[in-house]
């Protein structure tokens, strides 16, 4: 038997009954049946499938992302625009995906892109910082994509597609294009890194300086919208989300040294969209839990970031306790 | 002292407004190299609006701003804020009021003082051995060296303060201004601080400070300029803080001169 992704859902494909050597790669376990998939299968085996092995490296590149882009979000607070763009893309998929097939996602998600990137530059001019207008608009566009997909046939399966993305069917065509939007995104954000830092410690001490804040933001934000836009068409919506969100929040409790950061975000992003990818796999081929890709990355964004919050909590009990004085959680403890 | 009087800053006829309106006019001084000007007035006076408008974060409405040589009109009626060209060669230190920064924020005291740096770095360039020997120059000039690597949040609220002059100070600027550096600082802080200014002066850099403390205006300055809203005088230290004028200034408020604390009438005629 093999396993295959199904070129229409994010789905593990289970097919046939007899497998060859080549649909199975090394993960051939050597009996009939898979029976129970060792750890080593789930964790290494299963990227020997080009399929896997794609997904993987997609979601290793989208992780040095997290890493840069993600943490700036989290140190600039920009946690809301980039929810933001990333509701905004959706009906964009959703219209290019209608009108263009899978053709059409990414001038849909970049049209999008770029009309919330306006919009929300402007309301953010304009002293507009109202949490429920922009709820309202973001909600309003999600509901305009839902609108769209619902007209078509397949409305749950592309629903999930938009949502979830397709991780397992990532056309080995577009993952040269992807990472090389990333690249772009990471470049503009490291060479104004410094500038960046400085505007998300200090407003008017950037401004001080002469840096211009418009200038900067621009930078920012055309970044995050690249990435979403890049992404959102393979990864999905939520799970592009996930990743500049989760990570730099997680690097954030980890540590409170400046260039640690980096790391920590890009290293955890990698480990919990390995670790997704193999729970996935093997719940999916060997456990008989149909477990879609995207989500149960996104799960093991989620699980990493209780984990380590958890840790952080007790870590700073411990210190708080050895110190004799009570000191509320996430506080720095010296 | 052999320096020639050389005016760093001087201000004619000029005036600072926000976008929204309030601002601060009238305002007509020279500060020259080595010498400290403070500005004293009420909250509210228009001190910071002043600072931040030398610095290019406030527009110039009005006058005439000259910074070393450099000449700046004000248009008037003018909208929005102009690009601070004049800060970017370097001369303006600027120590912020510690208060609005983010104390969570995971940044090291050292990285905050290299922050000084950047003006003269500019976009492209990353800090090199220079800028590493000026940071560690700075942080002794305060006495803070043994506490470089420390996150900014956890130090105390006057070595947060003297983290700040530090990043200042890495600009190795000509002139320092500086918004309130005395608010809310202990004994030990507050020496530390008067003398590193006096240092400062020494060395031919030109000071303003906004303060509301006349005590330590006159530890350390030699110019005053009293301002509320708009400037009211301006001149020596001796001369300036005279009773009337400053009964003037702070309409209604308690001060301290000459160790007497004073309810200034307006206070006591409602």
């Amino acid at each position: 038997m093999a396993w295959r992704s199904n070129s229409t859902s994010t789905r593990w494909w289970y097919q046939g009954t007899k497998a060859t050597d080549a649909d199975i790669g090394i993960c051939d376990p050597g009996v009939g049946e898979w029976g129970p998939m060792t750890l080593v299968d789930a964790l290494f085996g299963a990227f020997a499938l080009p399929f896997m092995a794609r997904a993987l490296i997609v979601m290793l590149v989208l992780a040095v992302v997290a890493g840069v882009v993600g943490v700036l979000v989290n140190l600039r607070g920009l946690e809301f625009i980039s929810d933001g763009l990333t509701h905004a893309v959706f009906p964009g998929l959703a219209i290019g995906l209608a009108v263009g097939g899978t053709a059409g996602l990414v001038p849909g998600a970049a049209v999008a892109a770029l009309a919330a990137a306006v919009v929300l530059t402007w309301l953010d001019r304009a002293g507009i910082t109202s949490d429920a207008a922009i709820a309202i608009v973001l909600t309003a566009m999600f509901s305009v994509g839902v609108i769209v997909v619902s007209r078509g046939d397949e409305y749950a399966s592309e629903l999930e597609a938009l949502l979830f993305g397709r991780v397992l069917t990532i056309p080995p065509e577009s993952v040269v294009p992807l990472i090389l939007v990333c690249l772009v995104a990471v470049v503009a954000v490291v060479v104004t890194m410094k500038q960046q830092l400085l505007r998300a410690f200090d407003r008017s001490g950037s401004r001080a300086v002469g840096d211009s804040a418009l200038v900067l933001d621009l930078v920012l934000n055309a970044a995050v919208a690249l990435v979403v836009v890049a992404a959102a068409s393979t990864v999905g919506t939520l799970l592009v989300l996930a990743l500049l969100i989760v990570p730099g929040a997680v690097a954030r409790l980890m540590t409170e040294r400046l260039w640690w950061l980096f790391p920590a975000a890009a290293g955890f992003a990698a480990l919990m969209a390995w670790l997704g990818l193999a729970l996935g796999f093997a719940g999916s081929v060997a456990g008989g839990v149909d477990l879609p890709a995207g989500s149960t990355i996104v799960a093991a964004f989620v699980a990493g970031y209780g984990i380590v919050l958890l840790g952080r909590w007790i870590a700073d009990r411990r210190l708080a306790t050895k110190a004799g004085v009570p000191q509320p959680a996430g506080t720095a403890a010296r | 002292m052999a320096l020639t009087p050389s005016p760093v800053l001087r201000l004619i006829g000029a005036a600072f407004t926000h976008p929204g309106g309030s601002g601060v006019t009238g305002l007509d001084l020279t500060v020259e190299a080595g010498t400290a000007l403070a500005l004293i007035g009420p909250n509210g006076a228009g001190k910071s609006t002043l600072l931040r408008g030398v610095l290019g974060l406030v527009p110039l409405t009005a006058g005439t701003m000259e910074l070393g040589s450099v000449e700046v009109r004000g248009a008037d009626g003018a909208s929005g804020p102009p690009v601070p060209k004049h800060t970017r060669n370097g001369m303006i230190g600027f120590l912020p009021q510690s208060s609005e920064l983010d104390p969570d924020f995971p940044i090291s005291l050292e990285q905050v003082v290299m922050q000084g740096r950047y003006r003269r770095l500019g976009l492209l360039r990353w800090p090199g051995r220079a800028d590493r020997v000026a940071v560690r120059r700075a942080l002794e000039t305060v006495g803070l060296t043994s506490l470089a690597k420390r996150r900014f949040g956890e130090l105390s609220g006057g070595q947060r303060q003297r983290g700040l002059l530090a990043r200042a100070l890495a600009g190795e600027p000509r002139l320092l201004l500086l918004d309130e550096p005395f608010n809310g600082l202990d004994q030990t802080n507050r020496d530390a601080l008067v003398d590193t200014l006096r240092a400062l002066k020494l060395q031919g850099v030109a000071v303003v400070v906004s303060t509301h403390d006349l005590e330590l205006a006159k530890e350390v300055c030699d110019l005053v300029a009293l301002v509320n809203g708009t400037q009211l005088a301006f001149g020596p230290v001796d001369e300036v803080l005279t009773l009337g004028n400053v009964q003037e200034c702070f309409d209604g408020v308690e001060v301290e001169l000459d160790e007497h604390t004073l309810v200034v009438p307006g206070h006591e005629g409602h």
